[in-house]
């Protein structure tokens, strides 16, 4: 043995020493977690708030269907590349949120091209107090698959802490923005586009932030 | 006798379940796999450090690796995040010149090449590629850089930044 290795061989043995089994992250518990985070979401939001009307009565709005079901979609896709984040390999692509991010941002697009052309209400008065209301209760919401996931990585070895934090943002933005709606009665697209979107845009910025400070390696 | 991925995977299965004289054979071989590894992109007096700060990572995140899954492409990505964290931190070398050869690839050339540092490196501009490989691998200063490659002083630190933020993106998609 030469002089080089003794000090690697000597930190070989403590780390053998210390050794205890293991329970692989798996991806399935780690989604099945983001499911029931979201179904807790869900329940907390109807039986504290009340559900849409529409909704109750089996005929939702077709702007919420498909709003909703965007950010549904992008809430999954998100979570779905944390969880592939949170167990690396060399070859393993999760770009698949990128994809999501930019159909879902559709929705604010919209909403800012209407607003600037001065078509909508949803900025002033009442309408913007909801709106706020909207923001806030999202993003509060979200905290509960935002802690999930945060937990995921730092069980997991993200190898780009950013990355990872900014798409755990979005993919919580995105769940809890999806549950409150299920509340919120506007079918504005501007409302929907800036308000709803902008639970999307806090809690990535919120993420991109905080999540690389909580990660060890 | 040289590790090999098979072999690997069935201690590393061992390992996650508990057991100690397994594990002990697959770090072991860890340990003579990651050297090859950084051997020609890490000046010789850093590679033992690096090594250990792998092998570190490697005991804390055990149970990111899947059993389904290869092991080495596990293994090299947690040396690459390990090896761009060390270029970040690294200024300049002073223990002498790098190797040149690359032994203990020939096994399975084709998992080799595809999860190699060379690999990685190469994925960037060439511009970003060679400043980082001289100032950061290779140990000259900002100004001696500058000189060798044709680039100002100023070009190379931006480079430098650019790099390693970009290797930072690919280190499991390139």
């Amino acid at each position: 043995m030469n002089v080089m290795n003794r000090d690697t061989n000597l930190l070989i043995a403590e780390l053998v020493d210390d050794l205890r089994p293991v329970r692989p992250l798996s991806f399935w518990r780690g989604l099945g977690v983001v499911v029931a985070s979201m179904a807790a979401m869900i329940a907390g939001v109807a039986t504290m708030v009340g559900l849409r009307s529409d909704l109750l009565t089996g005929s939702p709005d077709p702007l919420f269907l498909l709003a909703n079901g965007l950010f549904l979609l992008l809430g999954l896709a998100a979570s779905v590349s944390v969880l592939a984040m949170g167990r690396p390999r060399v070859g393993s692509d999760h770009s698949g949120w990128a994809w999501a991010t930019a159909m879902a941002a559709l929705l604010p697009a919209t909403g800012f091209a209407l607003a600037l052309a001065g078509k909508t209400s949803a900025l002033t008065g009442k309408a913007a107090g909801h709106g706020l209301d909207c923001l806030m209760m999202g993003s509060a919401l979200g905290l509960l698959a935002f802690a999930v996931l945060v937990i995921w990585l730092r069980r997991g070895a993200p190898t780009s802490p950013e990355r990872a934090g900014l798409v755990a943002g979005i993919a919580a933005g995105s769940l809890g923005t999806f549950a409150y709606s299920l509340h919120c009665a506007f079918n504005d697209i501007v409302h929907i586009g800036l308000w709803h979107g902008g639970v999307v845009a806090l809690s990535a910025l919120a993420g991109r932030m905080v999540v690389p400070r909580l990660i060890r390696w | 006798m040289k590790p090999d991925d098979t072999s690997m995977a069935r201690l590393m299965a061992l390992a996650q379940a508990g057991d100690r004289q397994a594990y002990g054979v697959l770090l072991d071989e860890c340990q003579t796999w990651l050297r090859r590894y950084f051997m020609r992109r890490v000046a010789p007096g850093q590679l033992d450090d690096l090594v250990q700060e792998t092998l570190l990572s490697l005991h804390r995140k055990l149970a990111t690796w899947d059993s389904s899954r290869p092991f080495l492409p596990w293994l090299a990505a947690i040396a690459r995040y390990r090896w761009v964290d060390h270029l970040r931190q690294f200024y300049r070398a002073e223990e002498g010149e790098l190797a040149d050869d690359l032994p203990g690839y020939d096994q399975e050339p084709a998992i080799a090449a595809r999860i190699s540092l060379d690999r990685l490196l190469a994925s960037l501009p060439e511009p970003q590629a060679r400043a980082i490989e001289l100032v950061k691998i290779a140990g000259l200063s900002v100004a001696e850089a500058a000189q060798a490659c044709g680039q100002s002083e100023s070009l190379i630190k931006v480079n430098i930044h650019r790099g390693l933020k970009k290797l930072t993106a690919l280190i499991e998609k390139a």
